[in-house]
């Protein structure tokens, strides 16, 4: 082994140094439109800002306190009520979307997974739209439930938090159920097989044997789904409104129509931390899962 | 049991389709109104589109960003891969997770600070820039999309051409770039996906000079709906359809775990 890498060392064919041109590009990119500008934005939101612009001779942590303020506070309320409620629904509606997966033939479960994804390929800008033809006051559900007689008068269907968790959910949902789905696949048939014989009802076997076995795949989805659900902007825009607003609209305000970038800044930099340190919780989530086997 | 989970699962997929499914649907309509069942079939808003030049020059801008940046975003994210697979450079760890951030990192913190920064350095609104934000954006799918393919083919076809004398590039060039092409073609494809679909971003820092197709329909949306809206609307789908269909083909989808 040790012969043979010796042996390419010799025909030179081992990079060594020469890595560096490799990743070179790719680093010297992310360094100066990705980094840069993320480093930049945590500087500006420490100044003040005054009519002038950005003040970047003094600093301040005011613009992070404004965060606390009530109505800020009712904004990030609303963001986690909404998200979590979303994540919710995941949860709940993945297992039988993935169990149903799972029993399907490799080709049917292709095409289902393909079907399920598709949600999230297609622009939010797009399906916004079609949420708003559904779920509009002129929109399918409310004109079939009048012509039908049911209602009098349209429900309220969107421009509030409804419409958000309605029309987000279907995008964000393969986050949960690709790993559970994925966890189900590996699940060693014979537990299943043991626990019934031991005269487990099928019920049973699946909250005491399938639920245990798969919950840490489900909760690596599930916290990358809610930091999803916080971060999204187009959907929440388009079918909440500007009476709902959640965090990222917000944030669009603030920095394109107040032009307050400190403060815009302090929101990014926020949410920038609440997300590293959900996904940073996943990860853990994802191995001890792998290492521990569930238990 | 058993069928009760599959009606289950149609619920959920007519659930989670309906949206778009409708909005393909509409543009066919005749009318001025959005009319479930749609009366008769009619192109009208498919001729209103293209005579309505903003979404014209809004669907060449974003065909044009996309290609471009998914061409720069395959080279980098190849050269990238192949830096990683071969060389194993100490932190690569870190490597990997600094080109793949973009997945992580909401859309609308990068939006603010290119924002921000675009305006520092006194490109804001420019199409050099936003070239360089959406090669950021869809970099973590052509580099895992290269990772996997270089990670499926031994070194040894490369160390043959260089023990015979070829020189690395030419190795590179020559036996490991054509071995990829599968993978060249699916992270290009996935590249151009995800920038066409791109809208937080864009919005953020493109400024006016700029309106993406979704963009465009997002600021129109907000103003008032009519069926050109469907029709364009469904000229986006049937783009994205078609990609995701290519790489379900190529057997590219994998990179969207995140």
């Amino acid at each position: 082994m040790s012969g043979g890498a010796a042996g390419r060392a010799a025909l030179g064919v081992r990079l060594g140094g020469g890595v560096w041109l490799f990743l070179g590009p790719a680093l010297a990119l992310m360094l100066a439109v990705y980094l840069a500008p993320l480093f930049d934005t945590a500087v500006v939101s420490l100044h003040p800002n005054t009519p002038s612009g950005i003040d970047r001779g003094r600093w301040t942590i005011a613009n992070y306190l404004r965060l606390v303020d009530t109505y800020y506070w009712d904004v990030l309320l609303r963001t986690l009520r909404v998200s979590v409620l979303i994540t919710a629904f995941s949860v709940l509606l993945a297992y039988p979307v993935a169990v149903w997966l799972a029993g399907l033939g490799p080709r049917g479960q292709t095409w289902a997974i393909l079907v399920y994804m598709s949600p999230w390929f297609v622009n939010a800008v797009v399906k916004s739209f079609g949420w708003t033809l559904i779920l509009g006051n002129k929109g399918l559900v409310n004109r079939g439930l009048m012509n039908l007689g049911v209602i009098d008068t349209p429900l309220r269907l969107m421009l509030n938090e409804t419409g958000i968790v309605i029309g987000l959910l279907p995008g964000h949902f393969l986050f949960v159920l690709l790993p559970l789905w994925a966890a189900l696949k590996g699940l060693d048939g014979n537990l299943r097989w043991a626990a019934m014989t031991l005269g487990a009802r099928p019920w049973q076997v699946f909250l005491r044997v399938t639920v245990p076995l798969t919950l840490p795949a489900l909760l690596a989805g599930a916290i990358i789904n809610f930091t999803m659900n916080m971060a999204a902007f187009a959907a929440p825009a388009l079918l909440g409104g500007t009476r709902t607003r959640v965090l990222s609209f917000v944030a669009y305000q603030v920095n394109l129509e107040e032009l307050n970038w400190p403060f815009g800044g302090a929101l990014a930099v926020a949410m920038l931390v609440v997300t590293l340190g959900f996904v940073t919780v996943a990860q853990g989530v994802t191995r001890r899962g792998l290492a521990g086997g569930g238990r | 049991m058993k069928r009760a989970l599959t009606l289950f699962n149609l619920l959920m997929v007519a659930y989670v389709v309906a949206p778009i499914v409708l909005v393909v649907w509409m543009s066919f309509t005749p009318s001025m109104l959005f009319e479930v069942p749609i009366r008769s079939f009619s192109l009208r808003w498919y001729r209103e589109l293209f005579s309505y030049d903003a979404f014209v020059d809004s669907a060449w801008l974003s065909l044009h960003l996309g290609l471009v940046a998914a061409l720069v975003a395959t080279a980098l994210g190849f050269l990238a891969a192949y830096g990683l697979v071969r060389g194993r450079p100490p932190g690569s760890g870190v490597l990997l997770g600094l080109f793949t951030a973009p997945l992580i990192v909401p859309a609308v913190v990068y939006g603010i600070a290119m924002l921000q920064f675009t305006n520092l350095v006194g490109l804001y609104g420019s199409f050099p820039a936003l070239v360089a934000a959406h090669v950021v954006i869809v970099l973590p799918f052509a580099v895992r999309t290269l990772l996997a393919a270089l990670e499926g083919q031994g070194p040894e076809l490369e160390w043959a051409a260089m023990s015979l004398g070829a020189r690395r590039r030419h190795a590179v060039l020559l036996v490991t770039l054509p071995l990829c092409l599968r993978g060249m073609v699916s992270a290009f494809l996935f590249c151009f996906l995800i920038s066409f679909s791109e809208v937080t971003v864009t919005l953020f820092m493109a400024g006016p000079a700029h309106q993406t197709l979704p963009v465009r329909i997002f600021n129109y949306v907000s103003d008032r709906i009519d069926p050109t809206m469907a029709a364009v609307s469904a000229l986006v789908v049937l783009v994205s359809v078609a990609l995701v269909l290519m790489l379900n083909r190529l057997g590219a989808l994998g990179a969207v775990r995140k």
